[in-house]
């Protein structure tokens, strides 16, 4: 099955501009639909725009995998996969409507769904890239299992367009559950990480859990009576409107309206954290936004005390400066991303320092 | 002692000397008689031995430091050993060195079982791990046919008949540490649920084979064993309507947890060897894990659209020790089939291809398997569009050992042709290398690129891969 009119390759221009950037020694920024433009250092460099690169390549039901253009926007995938009661089981946030499903597999974010589900890490099967010698290389496949050399597939997935430009991806897709119910109940801070935490141990079928407002949410899969015992256990009210967690997942709650957010990584069972500020706890309180005038020190050593991290998601661009996006990497790791960078992108041209400065 | 390899730096590259230095530091832990190196240059391979000059049994991770240290200052070869039940040659040492025998690192570090996650050195094996798990209510869920070793999974990217539900260990392996080719020592990721940004060093390792870093230590997803497991067997006409089948179960969005087949010529020598009793056609074994209810409503389901494909006599049960026996007799399909000609060597094949095609790759090469009148029981895991077949041929016999090549040749081809891999399981090694250009082209000198930046010298695991 192949998409009609918006579908368009543009896998030969993008190789003519990258290959001209290596000929003048200029860096390239690498756009989709621009949505993600806040996450990260833009450093100075022409544009290139793959946008114009779209299209679904190829989407077989019966084999739960899509393969589309980098260009091609969130929405069109996932309208097609809606058709055939599929979708993407990591839940991509949607920041605008814009958003590609290249720039969601370069930065790797994940919905409500990712502990239960999974990552996008978990889902790309393969992808065809432009690397920093302007040759198109195909990496994995379309199959569900494949262990044919190195996982670079992997490493292109959050690489923030760092080490080449991604051309097509091949993901694996899962059918929608037949139904879904959501139960939320009032309860203190404490108790709910606790009841998070059992519940993602436990045999339901969770699929989200949240806790905003001094109220828990989760979302289960599966039918009312198929619920029945998970519904006894919890209590709370039921409802079947899903508007929440798409609000949750494209990050559009009132809570998200905000020029300076944190985004804290914990592992489960991390109890609450020392520093005031506004919260939101997903992933089962694995993942934690927070709006604070804590300073980014203070921040990242109470999370790394915790096993974490701290990412400084959105903020103006003097603090992102002075305080760095992300947390800084042991020496030794640093190493290894510096030697990865230069196999893959040996003229430095690609999205320079949108990952970590100097890189 | 020393056997460089003709494609070894001139002049640089010094085993003898490496090896003496070793044997001062580890004494009786280092071994060079002629019986302890050749079960170390031979695994669950048709390929020939090639022994490595010296072994070592590390006791922990700073022992594996100081040996690639000096390995590197020597331009030693140097290769982690497991259990030795990898299938492509990866453990040989095909240019000598030194091999590291890592089954004393076996120590289960820590479960977190808040964490759903546990901590273990290289050593461990699957199956002892679960043993130790036993009382959490935990388990893990990857399960190659062998005993293997959870460092000896991680370096291979291993899977087994769970890997429909639960993955492989790309999906199951949340961090590792891992000593590379400067003899330094690494993290590859915090215990937070998403990896810091960066690039997936995990991941990178994860299948490298050894070739870019040693894993010393290995933390692990874990997963709550199901309040119940219900399991079958059914029958079919042909590998067609199996396959028909297992693609209308994933469709419907049936969470089964394993769904393997068994051709005929594997039913027969399963029965032999497992005792089964199972009729000769195309089986296929099933399982489900999830709540009492949803397993039972799952069984039905299941059994809907196995009568709907043409299939028949599904029988499932909930009953643990007629399930095990099962399961174990799927793990055993590889000795079943060697004792169908005990004298002589199988060489296994790994073909994975999109799902709608797998029907027709498995009657190609059952034809061409008739074709070139070979023993070969074949064994799929469908859920995933990859099977094995175990091609039994005298290794004395130089025309059978071209034959069989060739036969693998072919089904590569095939694989590839239909949008598949070469290999979807069991790796590279050296059994596959030179299909691998086959299959992704210049891509190969990319990722020999990435080698060449991680392991300047080719001193982790060389020839293998590449």
């Amino acid at each position: 099955m192949v998409a009609g009119a918006s579908s368009n390759d543009a896998s030969e221009l993008l190789q003519q501009q990258v290959l001209d950037s290596i000929a003048r020694s200029r860096p390239l920024n690498i756009v989709g639909g621009n949505s993600k433009a806040f996450l990260g250092a833009v450093a100075d460099g022409d544009a290139l725009q793959t946008s114009n690169h779209r299209g679904v390549i190829s989407y077989e039901p019966t084999e739960l995998v899509i393969t589309a253009r980098a260009g091609t926007p969130l929405s069109e995938i996932e309208k097609l996969l809606a058709e055939h009661r599929q979708s993407l089981p990591f839940e991509p946030p949607r920041h605008s409507p814009d958003a590609t499903i290249g720039g969601a597999v370069a930065s790797a974010l994940s919905g409500p769904a990712r502990p239960f589900a999974g990552a996008v890490r978990d889902y790309v099967l393969g992808c065809r890239v432009i690397n920093g010698q302007g040759q198109q290389l195909s990496f994995g496949g379309q199959v569900m299992k494949n262990v044919a050399g190195y996982d670079v597939t992997r490493l292109m997935t959050g690489a923030r367009g760092t080490l080449g430009v991604l051309l097509d991806v091949s993901i694996k897709v899962l059918p929608v559950p037949e139904q879904q119910i959501t139960l939320e109940s009032t309860i203190e801070l404490p108790a709910a990480l606790a009841t998070m935490q059992k519940m993602k141990g436990s045999n339901y079928p969770v699929t989200a859990a949240c806790y905003h407002e001094g109220k828990l949410s989760f979302r289960f899969a599966g039918s009312e009576a198929g619920l029945a015992a998970a519904i006894a256990d919890l209590g709370g009210d039921k409802t079947r409107d899903t508007s929440f967690w798409d609000e949750l997942r494209d990050q559009q709650l009132a809570f998200f309206n905000t020029d300076q957010l944190w985004r804290l990584a914990v592992p489960s069972g991390t109890p609450a954290l020392d520093i005031a500020g506004e919260w939101l706890y997903d992933w089962a309180g694995e993942q934690r936004w927070l709006k604070t005038t804590a300073s980014a020190d203070s921040i990242r050593e109470t999370v790394a005390r915790h096993g974490g991290y701290a990412q400084l998601y959105r903020a103006p661009e003097s603090l992102q400066a002075s305080a760095g996006v992300e947390h800084p990497l042991p020496d030794k790791i640093m190493q290894l991303h510096s030697s990865i960078k230069q196999s893959f992108d040996p003229h430095s041209i690609f999205n320079p320092g949108r990952l970590f400065p100097g890189l | 002692m020393s056997n460089p390899a003709s494609d070894a730096p001139a002049g640089e590259r010094d085993v003898a000397l490496a090896c003496a230095i070793l044997k001062q530091r580890f004494g009786e832990r280092l071994q060079t008689g002629k019986s302890i190196r050749e079960q170390h240059g031979h695994t669950l391979s048709w390929l020939p031995n090639q022994p490595p000059d010296a072994v070592i049994f590390a006791n922990d991770s700073q022992d594996v430091a100081d040996i690639v240290s000096v390995c590197a200052e020597h331009k030693c070869p140097v290769i982690a050993f497991g259990v030795g039940s990898s299938l492509e040659g990866h453990l040989n040492a095909p240019q000598g060195g030194v091999c590291i025998d890592m089954s004393q690192m076996n120590q289960v570090l820590e479960v977190q079982a808040d964490d759903l996650s546990v901590r273990v050195q290289p050593g461990v094996t699957r199956k002892a791990l679960n043993t130790y798990l036993r009382d959490t209510g935990l388990f893990f869920p990857i399960d190659p046919g062998a005993d293997a070793s959870l460092g000896g999974m991680a370096a291979t990217r291993a899977s087994g008949t769970n890997a429909v539900r639960y993955g492989t260990m790309k999906d199951n392996v949340l961090s590792l540490r891992a000593v590379m080719a400067d003899g330094r020592e690494i993290n590859t990721a915090s215990r937070a649920k998403k990896t810091s940004a960066g690039y997936d060093l995990t991941r990178l390792l994860v299948g490298s084979e050894g070739t870019l870093g040693i894993i010393t230590e290995l933390t692990v997803k874990l997963h709550g064993i199901p309040e119940s497991i219900a399991g079958g067997v059914c029958h079919f006409p042909d590998v067609e309507s199996a396959c028909r089948a297992t693609i209308q179960t994933i469709q419907y969005g049936i969470p089964i947890a394993r769904i393997e087949l068994l051709d005929v010529s594997q039913v027969i020598a399963s029965n032999a060897y497992s005792k089964l009793g199972l009729k000769e056609l195309p089986t296929m074994f099933v399982e489900f894990h999830g709540s009492d209810s949803a397993t039972a409503e799952q069984s039905e389901l299941f059994g809907e659209i196995v009568r709907d494909c043409g299939g028949s006599d599904f029988e499932w049960t909930k009953d643990e020790a007629a399930r095990n026996k099962l399961w174990q007799a799927r793990h055993d399909a590889y000795w079943a089939a060697r004792q169908m000609r005990p004298e002589a060597e199988a060489v296994i094949t790994d073909a994975c291809v999109p799902i709608s095609r797998l029907a027709d790759c498995v009657e190609e090469t059952r034809k061409d398997i008739e074709a070139n009148n070979f023993l070969a029981p074949m064994v799929g895991h469908v859920g995933d569009g990859n099977f094995h077949t175990m091609v039994l041929i005298d290794m004395n016999s130089p025309k059978e050992v071209a034959a069989a090549k060739e036969f693998s040749e072919r089904l590569s081809a095939r694989a590839i042709a239909m949008g598949g891999t070469c290999t979807g399981e069991h790796g590279v090694g050296q059994g596959k290398t030179r299909y691998l250009r086959d299959e992704l082209g210049d891509t190969v000198d990319f990722m020999a690129m990435i080698k060449q930046a991680f392991d300047p010298d080719n001193i982790l695991n060389p020839g293998k891969i590449f």
